[in-house]
């Protein structure tokens, strides 16, 4: 198979040059398919992770009696950050985003600043964005009769969120967090603008001497299409999961 | 006299432009336990979520064990951890079992070993007739089922007073009975309680008083045989006169 491919078939010979670009630049395309998939996962779980400190800082609530000035402009302050980072990174495009942070922080010559760890930034920042709209309205949909039974108990408005609101708001939230995986499977592919060796990029590589563009991004949309065909799958598994639970809540 | 374990004093609430609470004041003694009645909107839960700061007053005060709630400087959350609370819904925390449920706060707030809080739970949850119960998730469980674990969960705090709000208001009625039983236990514990209910014989026979509210302020307080034997207020009549032609049909 190999030495069958080696050269360059004609250009009306689709499927032979699918197979000779596969043969040729595999190690191109799994390249790719490696970064893609790194920066979905480190820009789903990290931007996990950071839209919990946004939701906390969107949903404390000023005491008018207890708070002391300087929590009060504490927690004002957290709220107007979260509002505008949210407006802000869901409010511009993600091309943009990884422009002015790849070229704002390469004049610093950092040597460590590198396409990638951008990328993995941008994504990472963008997803934060998203999820935390995901988690207000998973926390929203949890009745507030949780948030009164924790304080009765004695416990703070921040450690029932932590122990009582959040893990509920989040389990509910799983489908939809998975939905932004498979949105960062896609849309990380313009992060290829700054460099970044994603699949996309990849595939342009693997092109550019060949200039077959056609039969080589009908590869990456083939690859794109089964990573989010099975991580599909796997979500509207969460997805049933939980609403069964659901419906013996309700038995 | 018998010490007083909290006292209300003065206290108004508003929501909105409504004037829930007109400047209520009622004294609750240690071991005592005092029905609160009235129709809808009277503003006896209203009352009872005044006294653990869940509605905050906009004036008055409130004193729990001489610490008066309303001073910023009160320790909240400290004093919740003495006020047990059982509310018409249940309320309990829906991604864990019975027993979960029960030592939560004891293990996070009364900081007790695991081994403890499990033990002291699974005393509560016999007492409330639900040990069976302690591995089940609480989604799974009937209403009385649920507010029986409910009242475990508070107890498990070992708290000083127990508010009760309308703790039977969401159950079938063939669950009201287990609930209200497992009350009138406690009631002979020597458990202080304040309860908001409906349930007009529970209210006679566990009450040592009987309060009863409308529009905002305490019409007429006194013992169960003088509050619906012998009423003096007008109003107070029409009440129970409304109360009875409505059970009785």
């Amino acid at each position: 198979m190999m030495i069958l491919s080696m050269t360059l078939p004609p250009k009306d010979a689709f499927f032979e040059t699918i197979i000779y670009l596969i043969n040729t630049y595999a190690s191109f395309f799994i390249r790719g398919i490696y970064i893609t998939l790194l920066l979905s996962v480190v820009g789903t779980l990290g931007g996990f992770i950071l839209s919990l400190f946004l939701t906390i800082l969107r949903t404390s609530e000023i005491d008018q009696r207890r708070d002391q000035g300087w929590v009060r402009v504490l927690k004002h302050t957290g709220r107007i950050f979260s509002h505008v980072y949210i407006t802000v990174f869901r409010g511009t495009p993600m091309i943009v985003q990884a422009m002015i942070f790849y070229y704002g922080i390469s004049p610093l010559r950092l040597s460590w600043w590198t396409p990638l760890i951008a990328g993995l930034t941008v994504v990472t920042l963008n997803t934060t964005a998203y999820i935390a709209e995901v988690l207000r309205s998973g926390i929203n949909g949890i009745d507030k009769g949780q948030m009164e039974a924790a304080r009765s108990l004695g416990f703070s408005r921040s450690e029932a969120m932590f122990l009582i609101i959040l893990p509920q708001a989040i389990k509910n939230s799983l489908p939809a967090i998975g939905n932004e995986f498979i949105v960062n499977l896609k849309d990380t592919a313009v992060l290829s603008v700054i460099g970044v060796f994603d699949l996309f990029r990849a595939t342009q590589s693997s092109t550019s001497s060949n200039f077959r563009i056609v039969e080589g991004f009908f590869i990456a949309a083939l690859i794109y299409l089964f990573l989010t065909f099975i991580t599909g799958k796997l979500v509207n598994g969460l997805e049933k999961m939980s609403s069964k639970e659901k419906v013996n809540q309700h038995v | 006299m018998s010490k007083h374990i909290l006292e209300i004093r003065n206290v108004h609430k508003h929501f909105g432009s409504q004037l829930v609470l007109n400047g209520v004041d009622l004294d609750v003694s240690e071991k005592e336990v005092v029905t609160i009645i009235g129709s809808s909107g009277s503003g006896k839960t209203t009352l009872l979520r005044c006294i653990n700061l869940l509605n905050e007053p906009d004036d008055g005060h409130i004193y729990f064990m001489g610490s008066d709630l309303m001073d910023p400087k009160t320790d909240l959350e400290k004093l919740r951890m003495h006020i047990g609370m059982v509310f018409q819904s249940f309320n309990l925390f829906n991604n864990k079992t019975a027993l979960q449920n029960c030592i939560l706060g004891p293990m996070k707030l009364l900081k007790q070993s695991k081994e403890e809080a499990t033990e002291n739970a699974m005393r509560y949850l016999t007492k409330v007739g639900m040990q069976n119960f302690a591995h089940q998730q609480v989604t799974r469980l009937s209403g009385g089922q649920k507010q029986r674990v409910a009242i475990a969960r508070a107890l498990a705090m070992n708290p000083t007073i127990m508010l009760f709000d309308e703790p039977t208001s969401a159950l079938d009625p063939e669950m009201v009975g287990e609930v209200l039983s497992v009350m009138k236990d406690l009631a002979k514990e020597g458990m202080t309680m304040v309860i908001v209910t409906h349930e007009m014989g529970f209210a006679e026979e566990v009450s040592d008083r009987i309060v009863f509210m409308d529009q905002g302020v305490i019409a007429e307080m006194g013992t169960p045989q003088e509050i619906l034997k012998n009423p003096k207020e007008e109003r107070t009549k029409a009440f129970l006169k409304r109360y009875r032609s409505n059970t009785l049909i």
